[in-house]
């Protein structure tokens, strides 16, 4: 496996990323279960959320 | 004798570098970059980003300019006619470059592939908008891996755009100072409290800075990342990026016209006069100094290549946005003090040229700018001159003499030693470089415009 590392190793910081992504996970599966919650009592809107589904592969 | 050298700003990359030959720019792909570089191209990545025109197409040249063993190919890049930097970008030009540089990431990731530098010198506004320049910039993103221009992207983007909207600091200034960007731990320390309660700014401003660049963990080793990990952060520093927003500040400068004593007739009667003198002289490049908010630019040929300039970072913040919602793209504002103009820079003074270096233009205009630069900053007509002539080739100008009621203002409150400072004066400054074409007085005001022409 070749790397061309010309940024500095710290640069990536693995260890701040993987906290950063579990806590961007906590946060997201927390979002979902109170958007849940929010279901019950408020009317959902029109779908338009979708504007960036034509971006995934 | 290959007589070809790297360009002084390309030598980190060991992918490759850029060189200009025959006026034209190419760049030299190394063989350790071969992996990476078909899998850019076969992995249709190349082709999706040009077509949205978020990256610089090129031209792929079998020749080996160097005669070097080490080549793989040769890119010729479509041309950039005008290179800015972004210690002259305002605020919503960097955060747009910010949201490029990650929507650039994100897609990369989609093809299995990651963007290995995130830095704004790696941005260029082309026709209006950002564009990526650096072709040697994505490869291959193996499970498993961080993103390694994480910590870079936070502080070219991410924290000059947040110290702009807690602090009032200007991004501009900030990336002179900073020029290779703010680091978290200063931006930690002068954002608010309050900042620590909003989960994005926690995450990647004050734990970053807390965590400065530890490396060695056990956690490290628990947990490996993925595409998806570093897809979720790319996603959230974007929905962080494009919350952000500066509230509008009045400025002395960007009510100018509207608010001044300027009365509206003199502006109709100049922008006449401008515009008929355009219709009689030929250009494909100009330059507006101290534009305000792009009145006068916007007069200009629509073919023509135009840097809009001022030292107030609002005005050139307004002027981007209504050259935006308008759609018009040959205008590139920026913020420049034309007095105290971008520097060389970097390794040798020679990565980053000055703004008077790069600067070669077929026309300028500077109206409502001489009493600012002779008055309010002491610089003699004649260094004026001589500066004008450097940079353009013909010549709006406009001359403001002190009877007029904003000069009036400006010696109000202090000694008058401009005693030189008098139309008479300024025409034998400015023959000295320029041969007067036409000279019209200004309706409704004491002020003259002349057309020159370098001599």
């Amino acid at each position: 496996m070749t790397h061309l590392l010309y940024l500095d190793p710290g640069s990536g910081s693995y260890f701040l990323q993987v906290i950063i992504a579990a806590a961007i996970g906590a946060l997201f599966y927390f979002k979902t279960g109170w958007n849940w919650i929010k279901s019950f009592f408020v009317k959902q809107p029109p779908e338009d959320s979708k504007k960036n589904n034509n971006e995934q592969p | 004798m290959n007589s070809l050298k790297p360009h002084p700003a390309s030598f980190r990359d060991p992918a490759g570098f850029v060189y200009k030959k025959d006026e034209s720019i190419y760049r030299f792909v190394s063989n350790k970059y071969k992996e990476e570089f078909t899998s850019f191209i076969t992995t249709g990545l190349y082709k999706e980003l040009v077509a949205e025109g978020f990256i610089i197409p090129f031209e792929q040249i079998a020749e080996n300019h160097f005669n070097d063993k080490e080549w793989f190919t040769t890119l010729k890049p479509n041309y950039i006619p005008f290179i800015s930097y972004a210690s002259e970008w305002c605020f919503d030009q960097l955060k747009d470059a910010a949201l490029l540089t990650l929507k650039l990431s994100r897609r990369a990731l989609y093809k299995g592939m990651i963007l290995k530098d995130a830095t704004h010198l790696n941005i260029q506004f082309l026709h209006g908008a950002p564009v990526h320049i650096d072709s040697l910039s994505f490869e291959r993103y193996h499970e498993g891996e961080s993103w390694a221009a994480y910590r870079q992207f936070c502080e070219c983007f991410l924290n000059p755009l947040l110290l702009a909207v807690y602090h009032n600091m200007e991004v501009h200034k900030l990336l002179t100072a900073y020029k290779e960007g703010v680091p978290a731990s200063i931006t930690s320390g002068l954002l608010p409290f309050k900042t620590k309660l909003k989960p994005s700014i926690l995450l990647h401003v004050h734990l970053q800075a807390k965590l400065g660049g530890k490396t060695n963990s056990h956690e490290t080793k628990k947990r490996k990342l993925t595409s998806k990990d570093l897809l979720h952060i790319i996603q959230h520093l974007e929905s962080c990026i494009q919350a952000l927003n500066i509230k509008k500040t009045k400025s002395t400068w960007n009510n100018y016209y509207d608010e001044t004593i300027l009365s509206t007739n003199y502006l109709t009667a100049k922008r006449e006069i401008v515009t008929s003198w355009l219709t009689t002289i030929h250009y494909s490049t100009a330059v507006d100094l101290g534009a305000n908010k792009g009145e006068f630019s916007e007069l200009l040929n629509k073919n023509a290549s135009v840097i809009a300039t001022d030292f107030d970072s609002n005005c050139i913040q307004s002027l981007y946005g209504s050259l935006k919602n308008n759609s018009i793209t040959n205008i590139l504002p920026l913020v420049i003090d034309i007095t105290q103009p971008t520097p060389a820079t970097g390794w040798n003074n020679e990565e980053q040229q000055s703004f008077v270096s790069r600067s070669q233009y077929d026309l300028g205009l500077a109206l409502a700018l001489i009493h600012h630069l002779a008055i309010g900053k002491n610089i003699s007509l004649i260094q004026i001159a001589q500066l004008f002539s450097n940079i353009c080739s013909k010549l709006i100008i406009e001359f403001i003499p002190k009877d007029d009621p904003k000069v009036a203002d400006m010696l109000q409150n202090r000694k008058d030693i401009f005693e030189k400072y008098a139309i008479g004066e300024f025409e034998n400054a400015f023959t000295t470089y320029f041969n007067v074409i036409k000279k019209e007085g200004i309706p409704h005001s004491n002020r003259t415009l002349y057309l020159m022409e370098k001599k």
